[in-house]
């Protein structure tokens, strides 16, 4: 089998996006559908390719064929490992379910969606796979601005351009720390090839080094929507189209982890990662904080992609916790975890954009009783509450338990379960509670927040009565794959491979300088199906208990009514969700001092 | 002496982060807090401009100098003139959605746009 070039998945997809952009005018909705779908489904093929050959030893690709000279790294490179190949695989398996799922609907934003989402696809197969550290800034904004003009791509609306102007301004301000954190390490090092970079740097821990890292995790941070980072997200999300959606949280904000780990890997592999250090303690604390905090707002919220949105930022920081341990068998857990959850969350997201697409509403209230008909709708709907709660088979499961099991006989072991049942928890039962409204009108409707009422035109003309094959079939898919490695034998090996060689930073700066290297796999560590089976039937139980005492409230006396307040409009933490950028970035800077401080302060 | 010189254009970097921020923090007008985003964009052009500065340095333009001659280091002026290009692009694209967010609300405060509320 022949490797393809790594510089093809993102020619290809911009050559069309290119060609799609510019003849818009010509050509028929159908044939533009069918060439992005094509040039998805090459994609696909590629980057597949790409993750088998990159499998025993990573792909090193200079362009224009300037290679380094000595220890000098004088052009920029690629380098495929199987951990960025295999994100790049899943951005393009999610765009093409998107573009199948948007076959000849999603008439918003008419022309550009196409263009727009090959574009998205291309900026995010490049940030996996490159090892320039300026690269990786250009691939970040490449992605961003197109994320900020799919997001408002429903220009005919307020709401829209208000949620898309939130995300853009806090996003760029976190790319502008990204590229001082970029300058402070060229200042250092005079180097931007990240294996270079991490060559250089060694052990060398001083004033410059942590204020580099600290700028640069804030901004990666930002686009990894980490608590107090995160408060873009509910509103991208709340606005976006549905298959921009399922990008959005199935893979660009953990992409933002994923850059954090690649960065502090890599470049600070010997100067910051010790174990047990202040960094460490720091990405603890934070994923902690987000955990809880996406959780309680998770409950709280009444419109549906809103729901799915806090549950993302819940679960992000659920993968954060892994990012943090970053022991092996936890990276395995986090890329376990990051894969059944992208696919879980994009099969949610396109029941939603079902239940959109029919029923013209993403307001829980106003959408009581009338998904009851819906019965298929309603299967995917609390498979994928099953799958957030992390019950086996779904893939979450395993990924929580190999999380866990890396800091056992620690003391955070307690602290992280106790911190994967509540994202399980408090995740499922919001899903379930929209689950036993709408589709079964259980209790009664639920309060109305102003969020709730946001106005978003369906992808459709008018309300249909009839839901075609393609909207289902990518929702169906995404959920069975979101199990896929309970039913596929070797995927956990996979994973332990990919995630090894990944924390190898030694391994990964021989490759730049084409050395030989000797690499020998450890044996992978088991996850055992009894605790996950236990730990998921609590958290599932859990999410019923906490959903059905929230929708059966007043059936309740008075004095048990606590969830009211749970999914109240007088909820604290809904305040400072205040749709104002300015909030947002004041907010973007307490975190960053916070992480600054921490890397500082602590030992 | 020295020490100042040195350390002066970082603190000159980031007071003008740190304007460009307080401006985002309390703009009330759209246009308003594009331009403070683009403020905060100058502080990264100081920086790196800082950084790539040699003292007695000639411009990288090796056409005319002889080989072995001191410049200032081109590869920050390639980042900035990335940087440039890249943020132009964003900064065009706030701007087209302030344009039609006017068109649609009529109005260009932030405190009057918020849709996005709790």
């Amino acid at each position: 089998m022949i490797t393809p070039s790594p510089a093809l998945p993102i020619a290809v997809p911009l050559v069309a996006a290119a060609f799609l952009a510019g003849l818009r005018k010509f050509l028929r909705r159908w044939l533009a559908d069918l060439i992005a779908t094509a040039t998805a489904a090459a994609n696909l093929w590629l980057c597949t390719a790409l993750l088998r050959a990159s499998w025993h030893s990573n792909i090193v690709y200079w362009f224009g064929n300037w290679f380094p000279r000595g220890r000098m790294v004088v052009g920029i490179g690629f380098e495929v490992d199987p951990v960025g190949a295999g994100l790049a695989t899943l951005a393009c398996l999610l765009t093409l379910l998107g573009f199948i799922y948007s076959w000849r609907i999603t008439d918003s934003g008419r022309d550009l969606f196409q263009p727009l989402m090959l574009i998205f696809m291309a900026a995010m197969c490049g940030f996996a796979m490159t090892a320039d550290l300026f690269n990786l800034f250009v691939f970040f904004e490449l992605m961003s601005t197109a994320a900020f003009a799919l997001c408002g791509l429903k220009t005919h609306e307020p709401a829209p351009l208000q949620g898309a102007f939130n995300f853009a301004v806090t996003n760029t301000v976190g790319a502008f720390l990204i590229l001082t954190g970029i300058a402070l390490v060229y200042a250092v090092t005079g180097a931007l090839n990240m294996a270079q970079i991490g060559f250089l740097l060694g052990s060398r821990h001083d004033l410059l080094v942590i204020a580099a890292a600290a700028f640069l995790c804030s901004g990666f941070l930002i686009k990894a929507a980490i608590a107090p980072f995160h408060f873009w997200l509910p509103d991208a999300h709340s606005v976006a189209p549905t298959p921009v959606c399922v990008l959005f949280s199935g893979l660009m904000v953990e992409l933002g982890a994923f850059a954090v780990l690649r960065m502090t890997s890599v470049m600070f592999g010997q100067s910051l990662l010790q174990p047990h250090s202040a960094f460490r303690a720091t990405l603890l604390l934070l994923g902690s904080l987000t955990v809880v905090w996406g959780g309680l707002m998770c409950f709280a919220e009444h419109h549906l992609k809103r729901v799915l949105a806090f549950s993302t930022i819940s679960h992000g920081g659920a993968m954060l916790l892994g990012v943090a341990i970053g022991t092996p068998a936890a990276i395995t857990g986090w890329l376990t975890y990051l894969f059944a959850h992208a696919m879980a969350k994009a099969g949610l997201f396109f029941t939603a954009g079902i239940l959109l697409h029919r029923l013209q509403s993403m307001s829980e209230p106003q959408l009581f009783k009338r998904g009851r008909p819906l019965r298929f709708t309603a299967v995917l709907w609390l498979l994928g509450g099953i799958a957030l709660a992390a019950l086996p088979p779904f893939g979450l499961s395993n990924g929580e338990d190999l999380i866990e099991s890396a800091t056992h006989a620690h003391a955070i072991h307690l602290w992280v379960t106790l911190m994967f049942f509540f994202t399980s928890a408090m995740t499922g039962a919001a899903v379930f509670r929209v689950g036993m409204r709408v589709f079964f009108g259980l209790g009664d409707a639920g309060p109305a927040d102003r969020a709730a009422k946001i106005d978003e035109a369906p992808d459709g003309p008018e309300e249909q009565h009839h839901i075609p094959a393609r909207m289902f079939l990518p929702a169906a898919l995404c959920i069975a794959l979101s199990a896929a490695p309970a039913y596929i034998p070797g995927f956990g090996r996979w994973f332990f491979n990919a995630a090894h060689r990944f924390l190898a930073q030694s391994l990964y700066i021989a490759r730049i300088y084409a050395q030989p290297v000797h690499y020998v796999l450890p044996p992978a560590p088991h996850s055992d199906l009894g605790s996950t089976l236990m730990h998921g039937a609590i958290a599932v139980v859990c999410a019923l208990l906490l959903a059905s005492w929230a929708v059966f409230h007043l059936a309740l006396p008075r004095g048990f009514r606590g969830a009211t307040h749970l999914e109240g409009p007088m909820f604290p933490l809904r305040k400072l969700q205040s749709g104002h950028p300015g909030d947002y970035v004041v907010w973007c800077m307490v975190g960053f001092v916070l992480l600054g401080g921490c890397l500082f302060l602590l030992p | 002496m020295n020490q100042i010189v040195h350390i002066f254009p970082y603190l000159v970097a980031g007071w003008v982060f740190l304007c460009g921020l307080y401006g985002i923090a309390t703009s009330r007008h759209l246009v308003h807090t594009v331009i403070s985003l683009a403020v905060v964009q100058t502080s990264t052009y100081v920086l790196l401009l800082n950084i790539g500065f040699r003292t007695g340095g000639a411009a990288p333009v090796f056409a005319d100098i002889s080989p072995g001659i001191t410049t200032v280091d081109p590869i920050v002026q390639a980042l900035m003139l990335t940087d440039v290009v890249v943020e132009a692009t964003v900064m065009a694209l706030l701007l087209a959605m302030v344009v039609k967010a006017y068109e649609k609300a009529g109005t260009l405060s932030p405190d009057d746009l918020r849709l996005m509320r709790g």
